[in-house]
């Protein structure tokens, strides 16, 4: 842009000696002053930074924003499926919409329980009584909350839900909140020991449950730090340990199969031979199968009953009987390392085939006349510079290997100790709602992969550096 | 000349303007993105309100995936009386109860409004309940009149959590013993005839026993009738994890040693409900541990090899009792459901005597009511002679609850993995328990 003006620029000042007084004003007058101003502002690079934004703000919002919030969970003891533990909460809050539905009925039963019993018990809950009201009222001391009373009743009263939030929840001093919420606890105790009597059964459950409430109506702060990191990393956690270990190997050994078979498809489909172009699309049929409908119709394959992989594999003496393919440790990873390796060894070959591509035919030809085996042109001429290449498609396969999940949710469900860091994620996160630990596999995850691009990206850098610039 | 200058001038215009336009261009882009991207965000839920206002209330039924079409039935029958006020869609969910969980969980936890009514199996309204997912139907069930006395205790029990009613029940199930009359004079009255007469039986047919060892929600239900069996049990009245015991050890004992045996499948491991009635009504299994369902089933001729030789039998005893798994499903409302009054009417239909009864009469449906004044339904008796079958009520009566806590989930998952390590033979039935107690209480204690 900036020669470009500069272009239009010179021949104005060029010609401006002989310029009309009319036009030479033009020239001069305040618009055109601005736009220069303007002009040195938006200079050609902060241009292509303002074009750049929206793609900047996206990969901020989709990439780098998730993450944040993911590892922010983390440190989170926040689970979905519990009352107060189901936000992040950095301050001690009272729900008031819960605690003003529950606190009348709570008083009015813990009343009618005094009058049922006798002696002990009767003085007992006569001090519970005391408390209640007094942390009642330490409650309503704090903050806005009486303010907010008959507000909030207008709704409880009415049975209504209060969906303005600022109304519905107040944060709280912290002190004595401890207090009144260990005073709950004992109170729940004892008066659900009242149950054993047969007369105070319905009141005294019923009681012990309202105070639940009340108590649940307070939150606590739930952030923990480190802790869940602890919680996983701690030697004492097998599980974690055994599903990094398998992950790993899974990783690994799968890994270094496609690549000798991928090179085998490739160095094959690289030749020119009657129906290439059908051999190439056949082999990456598995490549075009989804994932799990890939596993599903490997699990059926595996059936120990009616499985036609399984007797296959059983009549060659692979294994035991058809049976143990999905029963046994070795058997269900076997299964799954055989299903993956089939199908991404295609993907493995299609990248190397572009490797193998670029490599000048005119190589091998002096090679040949230099009196060159075919091994020994593999070994010194088609690896050495497919060695990018081949990094490139490790690094791929690696990542993706790593974070296998479909495959083996669907294959084992998990069973066997065949668990991988994902399933262990998605069973924390969504079937126990645990989102601050699953959080904490899933950055624990990114973590690891983060690690192994970066030894990746090392060894290519390297590879690149020194061959190429 | 001035024609040049003016010609030049215009031109330095245009190529401003052009260059002003670029620029232009580029912010109203990032601008109309970072809008499409905020309209994105929050726009997503007018849509439905908005259909609402004109036809019926639309209402979204999920449940998992069922061998008959009795719930079809059900829902057409429902959309037909209340024609032109509400439409009932019914969405199947995939058959494996664990998949259903998770699916609920991540749309409940989102705040979703995907589904009005779903089934939840016993253990899970607790967990919805304290996770804010259901509506308590408390001010409905007041307002209709509904006697909560006309339903079975157990499972009504299942739907009271802090003294709030979340659910109706809709069906109650029981682990049974099933077993073909044809092959065998009486049906095993403990486990250790099951193994008898397993070494018998296998010579005859492929499989002498099957039940469900499949790492998932199944093995704990397994489980617990052998634990129970033998006397053991895992949560007391209070929540305290009791699982270490010698009963526990005992039952465990059992199960080992008839997924170990060879008159089972070789991949019984592998083996879930679906599994389990496919052997058995294909002829290949003798003796079957299931849910009532497979009464229907099996005595219909256009799925079963084996109709008429199907007998049925509580679950075998152990060294104390006879246990069966008490399961059954319940239906509850979304709390952020948008038409909760509407939504209530389909609940109060399905699970009130109308809506049982087509379910219990559907063929491979044979699901037993909730509801007590069904079981004298004459109707019922003359076409399910499943409910009059002194047997199924004997078995319906030996039942034992799975824990009831709001983090079953989890401690459903701790048990699954140990037990179905040890039953793989990776750890001993000692270390499953030590594992167990150790993660249970902890899971417990965090709660």
């Amino acid at each position: 842009m900036v020669p470009f003006m500069d272009y239009y620029g010179t021949i104005l000042v060029k010609k401006g000696e002989n310029m009309e007084p009319a036009i030479k004003a033009e020239c001069s007058n305040k618009t055109n002053r601005k736009l220069r101003i303007k002009k040195d502002f938006l200079t050609e690079s902060r241009l292509g930074y303002v074009m750049l934004a929206p793609a900047i703000i996206i990969i901020f919002l989709l990439a780098v924003y998730p993450t944040f919030r993911t590892f922010g969970y983390s440190l989170f003891d926040l689970k979905l499926n519990h009352p107060t533990k189901n936000a992040t909460y950095l301050n001690y809050q009272v729900n008031l919409e819960k605690y003003f539905s529950n606190y009348d009925s709570a008083k009015g039963l813990l009343t009618e329980l005094q009058t049922q019993v006798e002696g002990e018990s009767k003085e007992k809950l006569a001090e519970y009584l005391k408390i209640l009201e007094s942390a009642h009222d330490k409650l309503l001391k704090q903050s806005d909350i009486a303010a907010k009373e008959n507000k909030i009743r207008e709704f409880t009263d009415r049975g209504k839900n209060i969906d303005d939030e600022a109304l519905k929840f107040s944060s709280l001093n912290e002190d004595g909140i401890q207090t009144i919420l260990n005073d709950y606890s004992t109170m729940r105790e004892y008066i659900k020991k009242l149950k054993t009597e047969k007369k105070l059964q319905d009141n005294a459950l019923q009681t012990s449950q309202l105070i639940d409430e009340l108590r649940d109506s307070i939150i606590t702060p739930n952030f923990v730090g480190i802790k869940n990191y602890t919680y996983y990393l701690n030697p004492e956690n097998k599980d974690f340990w055994q599903a990094l270990v398998y992950t790993f190997f899974f990783t690994v050994v799968s890994v270094f199969f496609e690549l000798v078979l991928g090179m085998m498809i490739a160095l094959i489909i690289n030749r020119q031979f009657f129906g290439i172009g059908i051999v190439r699309a056949a082999v990456l049929v598995p490549w075009a199968i989804p994932t799990v409908v890939a596993a599903l119709m490997w699990r059926f394959l595996y059936d120990g009953q009616s499985g036609f992989m399984a007797h296959v594999f059983a009549n060659l003496h692979l294994i035991e009987n058809s049976g143990v393919l999905l029963t046994t440790h070795a058997g269900a990873t076997f299964a799954a390392i055989f299903a993956d390796v089939w199908k991404t060894a295609p993907y493995m070959a299609l990248l190397l085939l572009g490797g193998l591509q670029t490599i000048d035919n005119s190589l091998y030809e002096a090679a040949e006349v230099d009196g060159a085996t075919k091994i020994q042109k593999f070994f010194r001429i088609t690896l050495p510079i497919l060695k990018p290449t081949i990094l490139v498609a490790l690094l791929f396969r690696t990542l993706d290997a790593f974070r296998i999940f479909d495959l083996i949710f669907v294959l084992t469900g998990g069973a066997n100790s065949t668990e991988t860091l994902s399933t262990m994620a998605y069973k924390t996160m969504f079937a126990q709602m645990e989102f601050g630990r699953g959080s904490t596999l899933s950055v624990i995850i990114f973590c690891c992969i983060a690690l192994i691009s970066f030894g990746y990206v090392k060894l290519m850098g390297a590879e690149i550096l020194s061959d190429k610039r | 000349m001035l024609v040049d200058y003016t010609g030049i001038i215009k031109k330095r215009g245009k190529g401003i303007m052009f260059q002003k336009g670029k620029k232009m261009l580029a912010i109203a882009t990032m601008a109309a993105v970072i809008a499409g991207m905020a309209a994105g965000c929050g726009s997503s839920s007018q849509t439905d309100s908005k259909a609402s206002s004109n036809g019926p209330v639309k209402l979204v039924y999920a449940k998992g995936k069922e061998a008959g079409d009795g719930t079809r039935q059900l829902v057409d029958a429902f959309n037909k009386k209340h024609a032109g006020k509400i439409e009932v869609q019914y969405v199947e969910l995939p058959a494996d109860s664990d998949k259903q969980h998770d699916q609920y969980v991540t749309v409940f936890g989102a705040g979703g409004t995907d589904y009005d009514v779903v089934d939840v199996d016993t253990v899970w309204p607790s967990e919805f309940a304290q996770a804010g997912y259901a509506l308590p139907i408390d001010k409905y069930i007041a307002k209709d009149n509904i006697n909560l006395k006309d339903y079975m205790e157990g499972p009504m029990r299942s739907v009271t959590f802090k003294g709030k009613v979340w659910g109706l029940p809709k069906y109650i199930d029981a682990g049974m013993m099933f077993y073909r009359k044809d092959l065998m004079e009486k049906a095993p009255e403990t486990w250790e005839d099951v193994v008898a007469q397993g070494e018998q039986l296998k010579d005859k047919i492929d499989f002498s026993y099957v039940g469900q060892f499949k790492q998932y929600e199944g093995l704990i239900c397994n489980s617990i009738e052998f634990i129970a069996a033998y006397g053991g049990q895992i949560v007391d009245g209070d929540g305290n994890i009791t699982i270490s015991s010698e009963g526990t050890k005992k039952g465990l004992e059992m199960m080992k040693k008839i997924v170990g045996s060879d008159f089972v499948p070789n991949n019984i491991t592998t083996f879930a409900e679906q599994e389990t009635h496919n052997a058995f009504i294909e002829g290949k299994a003798a003796i079957i541990r299931n849910w009532p369902y497979v009464y229907g089933m099996s005595n219909d001729p256009k799925q079963s090899k084996i109709v008429g030789k199907v007998g049925i039998a509580p679950l075998p005893k152990g060294s104390v009792r006879s246990a069966a798994c008490l399961g059954g499903w319940s239906a509850i409302i979304n709390k952020n459901s948008k038409h909760p009054d509407e939504a209530w009417e389909f609940l109060k239909f399905m699970c009130g005597p109308e809506g049982q009864k087509m379910n219990a009469l559907s063929v491979s449906g044979s699901v037993a009511p909730t509801l007590l004044s069904l079981y004298k339904d004459p109707e019922i008796g003359k076409v399910t002679l499943l409910f009059a079958d002194p047997n199924f009520v004997n078995a319906l009566s030996v039942t034992v609850p799975r824990p009831v806590s709001p983090v079953y989930t989890k401690l459903s998952n701790i048990m699954q993995v140990e037990i179905s390590n040890y039953l793989a033979g990776r750890q001993d039935v000692d270390t499953a328990i030590k594992n167990m107690d150790a993660k249970m209480k902890e899971a417990v204690a965090s709660s």
